[in-house]
């Protein structure tokens, strides 16, 4: 059982470890013939669909390279740990695939609230750590050498590009926003209200729990306000509910979706009960086409020949899979450019001068001395229940860290 | 505020609070069932809910069964796998043990089986609808707005609750199920048969509980976490009076109304809390809650 | 003649960091901090009898005072401890207070809601808590001497666990022990001998927290960021679920299920397909055949062996 044989070794590799030590390659993770990436995400729990696919996807890509020859006669070895989205789980992946694995850096994050909480430790131990598809702002600002993340998109970025696409696009001058009281929620306002004092909008906001059942309340306060459009920055099921809602009561102003509120879109439109609910409906995007169309069908591709059993299965691939490949490629990419020799300081001054186009997110994945934050492009997309059509623009946050 | 979108607010509160609150009234009167017979909370009332409506859906969207297939299948399956839980598990707990703290971590149990099925069928990762039964098209009550499901949703519950009235109330078998809270060893000596009972009694609150997933899924979207719409019930419960099942009926109203005002007229960060605080109050200043009996030491 | 084995065993534990890594270290962390919620726990249900399932917020309130006096105020550790250990205490007298009327279930349902506001609280006083942001906890210090990694944390943390220990056994055998199990047993049987049941209570109460509270000023220790999403009745359940098992009543119990659970609950993370369900599983089969615990069950099991 796989359980007990992962427990085994898990042991002997413990006691292996701590007696060899440093007799094997100068840096920890490294050998002459590989590269060892500790991985970590939610593979199980109630929030495994922000994370089981991503990494699948990223091991995916770290497989076709290994096809392709490896890096420098290196091929990628992965270690993936379950980190159940929360604080402590993640801390005790982290700590044991540093410790315990010692692998040469670590690819790994979903949940944005739980990845910040190991910031302090991967700092300290200097450790090169690239977030799979966490916004994980708290952990990005301000900069420091090791943390790389937002390959998906930075929640600050979402914030300020929803409220610029409200203003500018539709002539939104006030404008309704609901979002949720945790991390995620306090980012993307912040960002938000900047854009929002920049542009001369007014913002009348509401926060609510994300187990909310009962919108009817937030909603009608929200109503009262008058806006010219309504800002859903929430989860996928109170967004679901929201809509619903709105139309239940009439609303016929446009609503903007998030992309935090967008989960499965053909899901979305049996939820709020069909397309009538849709007529004025915008959802903001990261990816760089409509999800399955052409520009990054490859990618979906490559999970159905990689994954075959599970691309089977309803719900497979999960909507987030595409956001493991900009991810997998930096750290791709910055090996290469450490050179036949890497080093963890060499990977990171590499990861340091990141620029290039991945072909699968809005936006290029761009990285500098200042900024480790990869992502700040989204798109929007106008959807009524059957159609999608590509609303021309790219849509970015005038929010700038203030050091 | 002026008055004018007060008393909208206040309608459409009170409006959407009996409507919700008729929800977590079923699922109170739910747990109120177990708990008047055999003194152990369910706490796995929500995943049995939640399984119940995942059970329904895959029937009716995934399988493509008719309703009325769908609905009977449902209804069934959630009785005898209540009532097999009970007689399975609960009664070899409360054999070896008669420590009620046992039988509720065995409920508790049950709960993560429950989750963890529903989460390796796949179709937990995204929220799901079930299609509405009844139009959702929208209708005025005064100024407060509500939908024919919504309408439906407070019917069918209204029934059901009289139902189970009626039937602790007026049939040999619910005055039996009294009996049994009561003082399960004299209900023996009587000639009832205790077990039998208590699996009646699970099954029919799995029963119950599948009727308010039926209703309530196309109203609040299904995620294989929605059983923690079980707090509601239990703050219903409380402020209900515990073991009574009028007071559980009334008490989910005022939870769902409490909701809503706090949400109007406090703030919407707050709703959050005030189920726990309704709790809290009700327990401190009137332990039996609005309609609980005198509240009687069992232990000497 | 027992006290020799408990001997062997902490100094084989005080060796422990230099025959693993970190990762091994901070397991036994997380152990010794569950191991002290546990006693916790054990004294206010097991001992005395009140289901108080507020737990996880007076080890909230143990974390958050043992981390701020440690980054804005600099106190030295002992005395943050301390300080952890009597705020929550003095919290939990007065949930004891509001609930003194209250018995078995509404007891539980009660402080289930005080348990749950109190993350709520965490969650939104942003001011003192950092709310959905969580918050960064600076290294603790012993008089210039930082203490930053698990492994400079952990001689603390043991000593820590090995004290409260230590101190439940005292109170167990104390006066006061007494009056718990009595009020456990019977409220009017205990007043009738004599014993003032209110305080014994309040006492109860405001050990529990205590001892909570201490736990979570040993979790301050060996980590860097608290969020309140740690903080609520997963984490109190968790800690009962681990004295049941362990052993409702016993004071090895308590221990053994704190340790026995833990390295479950980690060692199921590698399991993530099936992990919700394996722990029901655990859970539900040990309500069914072993009901007094996993120590009475194994002594049972070796009685019968040797005796055949």
């Amino acid at each position: 059982m796989t359980m007990t044989r992962r427990l085994f070794s898990t042991v002997a590799f413990g006691l292996a470890a701590t007696v060899s030590g440093a007799a094997l390659a100068q840096e920890p993770g490294l050998t002459r013939t590989s590269i060892k990436i500790g991985m970590f995400a939610p593979l199980s729990g109630a929030n495994m669909a922000y994370g089981f696919d991503v990494a699948n996807a990223a091991k995916m890509y770290f497989d076709k390279i290994n096809k392709d020859g490896g890096i420098h006669g290196r091929k990628i070895e992965v270690v993936l740990e379950d980190d159940r989205c929360n604080a402590n789980d993640l801390v005790a992946a982290v700590k044991k695939l540093v410790e315990q694995d010692q692998v040469f850096l670590l690819n790994g994050g979903s949940c944005s609230a739980a990845v910040v909480a190991a910031k302090e430790y991967v700092v300290r131990n200097k450790m090169p750590l690239v977030m799979l598809n966490a916004s994980g702002d708290g952990a990005l600002y301000p900069p420091t050498d090791y943390i790389f993340g937002a390959f998906s998109i930075s929640q600050y970025a979402v914030g300020g590009a929803i409220v610029d696409f409200a203003a500018k696009n539709l002539g939104a001058k006030k404008i309704a926003y609901i979002n949720h009281d945790d991390a995620y929620g306090a980012w993307n306002l912040e960002a938000s209200k900047v854009d929002a004092e920049q542009l001369k909008v007014e913002l009348a906001v509401e926060s609510v729990a994300p187990a909310i059942n009962d919108v009817t309340a937030p909603f009608l306060k929200l109503r009262a306000a008058n806006p010219d459009a309504l800002v859903i920055v929430t989860y996928a099921r109170p967004a679901a509910l929201i809509i619903k809602k709105a139309h239940e009561m009439g609303f016929t102003k446009p609503i903007i979706l998030s992309v935090t509120g967008t989960a499965s879109l053909s899901q979305l439109a049996d939820n709020v009960g069909g397309k009538d609910a849709l007529k004025n409906f915008y959802i903001q995007d990261v990816l760089a086409d409509l999800p399955g169309g052409p520009k990054i069908k490859w990618v979906y591709d490559m999970y159905k020949a990689a994954y075959p059993d599970l691309a089977a299965k309803p719900d497979h691939p999960q909507t987030y899979m595409p956001y493991g490949i900009p991810s997998a490629m930096a750290i791709a990419k910055a090996l290469e450019a450490a050179g036949p020799e890497p080093t963890r300081e060499k990977f990171l001054a590499a990861m340091k001068k990141t620029n290039f186009d991945s072909g699968v997110m809005a936006g290029p994945v761009v990285f500098s001395e200042t900024e480790r934050a990869a992502n700040k492009a989204t798109i929007f997309i106008k959807y009524d229940g059957t159609n999608k059509s590509l609303v021309p623009g790219v849509y970015t946050s005038r929010w700038k860290y203030k050091g | 505020m002026d008055w004018s979108l007060f008393w909208l607010f206040a309608q459409q509160g009170l409006a959407s609070g009996i409507v919700v609150g008729s929800v977590y009234a079923l699922l109170a009167l739910a747990i109120v069932m177990i708990f008047k017979t055999s003194e152990v909370p369910n706490f796995a009332q929500g995943e049995v809910f939640m399984a119940a409506g995942y059970l329904a859906l895959f029937l009716f969207v995934f399988q493509g069964q008719p309703v009325w297939l769908t609905v009977a299948v449902t209804l069934v399956v959630s009785f005898l796998a209540a009532a097999l839980f009970r007689r399975g598990v609960l009664r070899q707990v409360a054999l070896a043990s008669g420590s009620p703290v046992n039988l509720v971590i065995a409920t508790l149990g049950l709960s993560y089986i429950l989750k963890g099925l529903v989460r390796r069928t796949g179709f937990g990762d995204t929220p799901r609808s079930f299609p509405a039964l009844v139009g959702t098209d929208s209708i005025m009550i005064g100024q407060a707005s509500v939908t024919r499901l919504d309408l439906a949703i407070l019917a069918a519950a209204v029934a059901v609750m009289a139902f189970v009235f009626w039937l602790f109330a007026y049939t040999k078998v619910g005055r039996a199920m009294r009996a049994v809270g009561m003082n399960p060893k004299a209900a023996q000596l009587m000639g009832v048969n205790l077990e039998k009972i208590h699996m009646l009694v699970w099954g029919l609150s799995g029963v119950v509980s599948a009727i308010a997933a039926l209703l309530i899924s196309p109203k609040i979207l299904m995620t294989a976490d929605m059983g923690s719409i079980v707090t509601m019930a239990f703050a219903a419960a409380i402020v209900g009076g515990f073991s009574s099942l009028p007071g559980a009926v009334v008490g989910g109203f005022i939870i769902g109304i409490v909701e809503n005002f706090v949400g109007l007229f406090i703030s919407s960060r707050a709703i959050a809390v005030a189920p726990f605080a309704a709790i809290m109050l009700v327990l401190i200043i009137r332990p039996q809650g609005l309609f609980g009996g005198k509240f009687a030491i069992k232990k000497v | 003649m027992r006290y020799i084995y408990l001997l062997v065993a902490v100094a084989a534990l005080m060796v422990l960091p230099m025959l693993t890594t970190g990762y091994v270290v901070y397991l036994a962390n997380l152990l010794l901090t569950f191991t002290v919620l546990c006693l916790g726990l054990h004294l206010v249900i097991g001992e005395c009898g009140q289901f108080s399932l507020a737990h996880a917020a007076f080890y909230g309130i143990g974390i958050y005072v043992s981390g701020l006096l440690s980054t804005h105020v600099g106190w030295p550790f002992p005395l943050s401890m301390l300080a952890a250990g009597l705020v929550a205490a003095a919290v939990g007298v007065l949930i004891g207070l509001a609930a003194l009327r209250m018995r078995d279930i509404y007891l539980a349902l009660a402080t289930f809601a005080f348990g749950e506001a109190m993350q709520w609280v965490f969650l939104n006083w942003r001011s003192v808590t950092g709310g959905p942001n969580g918050l960064r906890i600076a290294p603790a210090n012993l008089f210039g001497w930082e203490i930053i990694t698990d492994k400079q944390a952990y001689p603390v943390v043991l000593i820590s666990a090995v004290v409260m220990i230590a101190l439940t056994v005292l109170i167990a055998r104390a006066r006061i022990g007494r009056s718990f199990r009595a009020v456990r047993e019977s409220e009017i049987a205990a007043q009738a001998m004599g014993i003032d049941v209110k305080q014994t209570k309040l006492a109860a109460f405001g050990l529990s927290a205590f001892f909570a509270g201490v736990a979570g000023s040993m979790f301050a220790l060996y980590s860097t960021y608290i969020h309140p999403d740690s903080l609520g009745f997963s984490t109190t359940i968790l800690v009962l679920t681990m004295v049941v098992v362990g052993g409702l009543g016993s004071i090895g119990g308590a221990v053994g299920g704190a340790i026995v659970f833990g390295l479950i609950s980690e060692l199921l993370r590698q399991a993530p397909q099936y992990q919700e369900i394996f722990y029901g599983l655990i859970l539900v089969l040990f309500m069914m055949y072993a009901p007094k615990g996993l120590f009475a069950f194994l002594g049972d099991l070796w009685g019968r062996l040797r005796h055949g």
